[in-house]
């Protein structure tokens, strides 16, 4: 790869030269504040740090996010009446292998059948950061938001952890942890369930000039933030050169963080389902619909009812002979 | 004069049932937007098992919202044209209002009224702005699905909010709204609803200025 200037880079000059540009992080140059910004995640390159005991995005969301972790009032942990249960996630801070309140990215581990022989892949796996993000649209308080940048986030001081975000999410990103925000002040109402959290792409980091954390601390230089432009360029070169794949491009109408592979992803989606113990639960890479892009006919049809029922009131009173009422 | 008297000519009653039946959907479908169905044990009700799919109750929302907005705003600009203002408040409507709740309380003489009661306008002045606000945030609900779309996060927060709290105030005026047929004196006024007329005698002895009003402008 070409050496490039940084600040082309985050500038986002020539889509060309912000690709050749993706690479080591920039901590301390300016951002790119006002563009839609996304992420690249390379499997040909990750190797789920095998030689650590934690890989170290991991590591570094965990210590970068710490602060924005969950801390539940126990008292307030109780059952979701009249359902027998309530998901606390406070005792298995320390899992690391799936996403949880207390962990926003996890590696997940497939081997898959390639060129004749098993080849294990690792896969960072979090927020895939939507281009039409139900799990924020169609959130019912508006706390699940999307920043200019087209970085999803929950702001945790209204979110009521009715987990209808993960509900919508296909990948069921979001988690949720019970006794910690506002229902506990309506307790004992049997309304709430929590917050949910999940990856924000570190959107502080973005606006401050720097990079996510787990992108800057990845030993393979595997991941790569940018522009959404140049990513998506930099995404599709990378997968001519591995006469490859990329995930994330289109699938659930395109997302903003995207994947490249020299495995196809329906062979890695299969391998997942598979391998996982739990097949409803596996995260997928699978081709999800985006149902909200389904109903586009029915949004735009909403928009023009207001005047289709002024134009037919028009119509309906045009005429001079009118309908006897008792007024 | 004729032994019935028509109150609500057809178009009246097919667009008064319109919002009524679409707004019950809305709100049906509304809540059904909010995880609730599934927590409070809705979709174990048989025939609602399918209430707990979101994009479902959102197609349903969508449809309602259709036929809602588009019944209103029908009325809105029909009325307009005829010049039939009959239920907007007028100067007075809240100290009569009280004036006619103290009557029917008490059993004590009630005043004529107009074609609608004072409680009825000011009802329908609280429904009016209550629908206007539920019709304009729900629009900026329902553009921001478009794909593409963006709008401040901070905007659609407080958008999305004062939709749920409109929400609730239609809940409660629809109750209000039901409510006044528990009033023995307002139940000649449901069925006209549905027939369109209400007996002359009941018009004569209840609303005598709306007779007296119909009288002058056919002479």
């Amino acid at each position: 790869m070409k050496p490039i200037s940084r600040r082309s880079f985050l500038a986002g000059l020539t889509a060309g030269a912000m690709a050749a540009a993706i690479g080591p992080a920039n901590t301390t140059e300016a951002s790119v504040r006002t563009e839609k910004v996304a992420t690249l995640i390379d499997l040909e390159r990750c190797n789920g740090c095998v030689d650590r005991e934690v890989p170290a995005c991991v590591s570094a969301c965990r210590d970068v996010n710490a602060g924005l972790f969950p801390k539940p009032d126990k008292s307030k942990i109780k059952d979701y009446w009249p359902q027998k249960t309530h998901e606390d996630w406070s005792n298995k801070t320390h899992l690391i292998d799936r996403l949880t309140p207390y962990n926003w990215i996890f590696v997940q581990k497939v081997t898959v059948s390639a060129n004749g022989h098993d080849k294990d892949i690792y896969i960072p796996r979090r927020c895939m950061h939507c281009d039409n993000p139900p799990c924020s649209k169609l959130c019912p308080f508006g706390t699940n938001k999307r920043s200019p940048e087209g970085v999803v986030y929950i702001d945790p001081t209204f979110c009521f952890g009715g987990a209808k975000c993960r509900t919508v999410c296909p990948w069921s990103v979001p988690q949720r942890q019970a006794g910690v925000g506002i229902y506990t002040y309506l307790d004992p109402l049997p309304v709430g369930g929590g917050v949910m959290y999940k990856c924000n792409l570190c959107l502080n980091r973005i606006r401050e000039g720097k990079v996510p954390a787990c992108i800057d601390s990845c030993p393979q230089k595997a991941m790569a933030f940018g522009s959404r432009e140049a990513i998506i360029q930099e995404a599709k070169r990378r997968a001519a050169q591995y006469n490859g794949h990329i995930y994330g491009l289109t699938e659930h109408g395109g997302t903003g963080t995207l994947y490249v592979s020299s495995v196809d992803f329906k062979k890695i989606d299969h391998a997942i389902v598979s391998q996982s113990s739990e097949t409803k639960k596996a995260m997928r890479m699978h081709n999800p619909e985006n149902k909200l892009n389904e109903t586009s006919w029915l949004v735009k049809t909403a928009l023009i009812a207001p005047v289709a029922g002024a134009v037919a009131a028009f119509a309906a009173t045009i005429s001079k002979k009118e309908e006897k009422d008792g007024r | 004069m004729d032994d019935r008297i028509l109150r609500h000519p057809l178009r009246v009653r097919v667009n008064h049932w319109l919002i009524a039946l679409s707004g019950i959907m809305l709100i049906f479908s509304g809540f059904g937007e909010m995880p609730m169905y599934k927590r409070y044990n809705v979709v174990k009700i048989p025939g609602l098992a399918w209430s707990e799919d979101f994009h479902i109750m959102l197609y349903i929302h969508y449809i309602a919202a259709i036929v809602f907005m588009a019944a209103v705003f029908f009325h809105i600009v029909y009325h307009l044209r005829r010049r039939e203002f009959s239920l907007l408040p007028k100067r007075g409507d809240l100290k009569e209002g009280i004036h006619i709740i103290k009557a029917i309380l008490t059993g004590g003489p009630e005043p004529q009224h107009d074609k609608y009661l004072a409680e009825q306008r000011i009802a329908y002045a609280a429904f009016g702005v209550t629908i206007l606000g539920l019709i304009a945030t729900g629009l900026i609900k329902v553009y921001k699905n478009l794909s593409g779309v963006y709008i401040n996060p901070d905007i659609l927060f407080w958008v999305t909010n004062l939709h749920t709290l409109l929400t609730m105030v239609f809940v409660f005026l629809l109750f209000a709204h039901l409510a006044a047929f528990l009033i023995k004196a307002n139940r000649p006024l449901f069925p006209s609803m549905f027939t369109g007329t209400v007996r002359s005698d009941y018009a004569l002895s209840r609303h005598g200025k709306w007779i007296q009003d119909m009288k002058v402008k056919t002479q």
